[in-house]
């Protein structure tokens, strides 16, 4: 009985934790290469699954297709995200950057509601694997799509931050803007390319999250919160551990549900959240990009 | 000394004499659009406190508006009548509320600070959401008490409550130029400048910012206790995070530390986005569009604070073919 209990923690919360981990490290790519907290980021998501729906209703996407599909379309989506709020505003105080974002997240909400209505939509599952039983955990589809996908992200991302001139050009612009411009980098353009990551990122945990639950206009900002409290846990600095902090979230949220009340799982969840924030030693935003 | 009005003075009289012509001419049921209004520009003079004055973002305005209303609305049903005692018990248990929630999250930077408030909001809603037997749930809580002065019997109407909304807005506004212009909110506007120099010059930094962020959160739990007892109806969606977010934009759009300029803001733009109800669905979208083009436009004066038309005159002088 306690086990299948535990099966099914272990379930639900990769499931969600993949999720919540693709989003974390959108939203520490684009902190920390811009010092920018993207309230838009759950749109990021939201948008690139809505448009990733429609596509399979007017095409018959094979898997492949549909991979290659939402990444290109999330990487357009942050280069628009970024051009219409940091790109246009780059001097201006980070207050102001901040602002922006959250007005370019209404937008968007806008744009959802306008394009795709206010009803809650079902994306089909693109990527079907089968479930696996691994002893006395059991993965669902879902669950093991989602982790594939995030698994297979991190991955990548991870190599192409460490070995490629791109990637290391974005990890020199995020330990120091001034010296990495002194070195031939434009910060700008690290930048950019750090929004376009967080939309691939944001569209493949569109993926993941669209079969699981349904998409909705305004499920954004809860999506981008909990990427934010994982980022968070995860300690912004390496790709893997951000994301195993989204993972870390992802099971505390599905045992605290079965435990106590949805409700209440959310208010955990913030209270940890501003006791990380405020213990966690050296957090202090010091730089601001130049 | 003569009676000298400086310009911010001047402007805050004109703003305030033309929103009370509004309120005398305008007939009732349009001043129940404008009192939404009103409740929303009181959360953003709140925010003025914690951001103008202490340099400290919040985005728990709305949890504290909710805060004030509930615990308003609940006191009242145990003693009703009572206003007089029950409205500044209220509003003082907020100002200690919020200032011993700023305390610890004083030293956080402003990101951070901005999600640490935002889940002091989202705790309130949830926390709201559980305990429905008091407050119940997300269905609201029906208000049956109304404000009761002595002498004036019980508040009600919408006039009445636009006239209330503004006085109380008006003592803010005091408040925060008194306080701007006193030696604690010269302290608080070193600490917002450079947070490390004001403390080294032996200001209590964690101390002066717990009191501007208390004087927010007790003015926005003031706003909730008008709010909450002229709608007569109280549920978590009414200070839900978009109120704190919408405060937060008006604020920055207006310019943080501007006495009047993020009220007008507030008055202005709501009643221009209260207008486009005719536009639909396509509304989220058009508000969003006006924020985005209010804050560019704002960003865009700052970079140049030459008046443009100098620059325009120059660029078509004699000779040279206007684009």
């Amino acid at each position: 009985m306690v086990i299948q209990y535990l099966a099914q923690i272990v379930n639900s919360g990769l499931a969600l934790g993949a999720v919540y981990g693709l989003m974390a490290i959108g939203f520490a790519l684009i902190f920390n290469s811009s010092r920018l907290i993207n309230f838009a980021q759950g749109e990021l998501l939201l948008i690139g699954g809505l448009t990733l729906h429609s596509l399979t209703q007017a095409l018959h996407l094979p898997p492949l297709a549909a991979l290659a599909a939402a990444a290109i379309f999330g990487y357009l989506l942050g280069h628009a995200l970024y051009a219409s709020t940091l790109g246009v505003s780059i001097n201006a105080s980070p207050l102001r950057q901040l602002m922006l974002t959250v007005a370019a997240s209404l937008c968007w909400q806008g744009v959802a509601i306008v394009v795709w209505g206010k009803n809650p939509v079902m994306l089909p599952q693109l990527l079907p694997l089968p479930p696996v039983r691994l002893g006395l955990v059991f993965l669902s589809q879902d669950t093991l799509t989602a982790l594939v996908l995030a698994l297979a992200s991190v991955f990548f991302l991870s190599a192409f931050l460490s070995s490629t001139r791109t990637g290391r050009a974005i990890r020199a612009v995020s330990m120091n803007p001034v010296a990495a411009r002194l070195q031939g980098i434009r910060p700008g353009q690290c930048h950019a390319l750090s929004f376009a990551l967080a939309g691939v990122l944001a569209a493949m945990a569109a993926m993941a999250v669209g079969p699981q639950t349904m998409l909705r206009y305004d499920m954004g900002l809860g999506l981008g919160l909990k990427g934010f409290v994982a980022a968070t846990i995860g300690g912004y600095a390496s790709v893997p551990r951000v994301f195993l902090g989204g993972v870390a979230l992802g099971l505390a949220e599905a045992a605290l549900v079965l435990l106590l009340s949805g409700e209440l799982k959310e208010t955990v969840t913030y209270i940890l959240l501003i006791g990380l924030l405020v213990l966690a030693p050296g957090k202090q935003e010091t730089a601001h990009p130049a | 000394m003569t009676l000298a009005i400086t310009k911010g003075a001047r402007n805050a009289l004109v703003f305030f004499a033309i929103l009370a012509t509004v309120g005398f001419f305008l007939p009732d049921y349009r001043l129940l659009v404008v009192n939404q209004h009103l409740f929303l520009a009181l959360n953003v003079l709140a925010l003025n406190f914690c951001l103008g004055l202490g340099g400290q973002i919040s985005l728990a305005q709305g949890g504290m508006a909710g805060i004030g209303a509930y615990a308003s609305v609940i006191a009242h049903s145990h003693f009703p009548q009572a206003s007089v005692i029950v409205v500044p018990v209220v509003v003082l248990a907020a100002f200690g509320f919020a200032a011993a929630v700023s305390r610890p999250m004083e030293r956080l930077g402003e990101g951070f600070l901005a999600m640490a408030t935002l889940g002091v909001s989202l705790i309130f809603t949830n926390v709201v959401l559980t305990m429905g037997e008091v407050t119940g749930g997300s269905a609201g809580l029906m208000v049956d008490s109304r404000l009761y002065v002595p002498g004036l019997g019980e508040l009600s109407g919408d006039r009445t409550f636009f006239f209330l909304f503004l006085s109380v807005m008006a003592c803010g506004c005091w408040m925060f130029a008194a306080l701007k212009d006193s030696r604690p909110g010269r302290a608080l506007l070193a600490c917002k400048d450079d947070p490390l120099a004001a403390s080294s010059c032996g200001i209590d930094r964690a101390a002066l910012r717990s009191l501007s962020f208390g004087l927010g959160g007790a003015v926005s739990a003031m706003a909730g206790v008008l709010h909450a007892h002229y709608g007569g109806f109280i549920n978590p969606e009414q200070f839900s995070l978009e109120l704190s977010l919408k405060a937060l934009l008006f604020l920055v759009i207006g310019g943080p530390g501007n006495l009047v300029r993020p009220l007008a803001a507030v008055m202005i733009l709501e009643t221009v986005m209260s207008g486009m109800q005719f536009l639909g669905e396509a509304r989220t979208l058009a508000h969003g569009l006006l924020l985005t083009a209010a804050l560019l436009a704002g960003y865009w004066r700052s970079i140049r604070p030459i008046p443009m038309l100098t620059i325009a005159a120059r660029s078509v002088a004699p000779g040279r073919k206007p684009m």
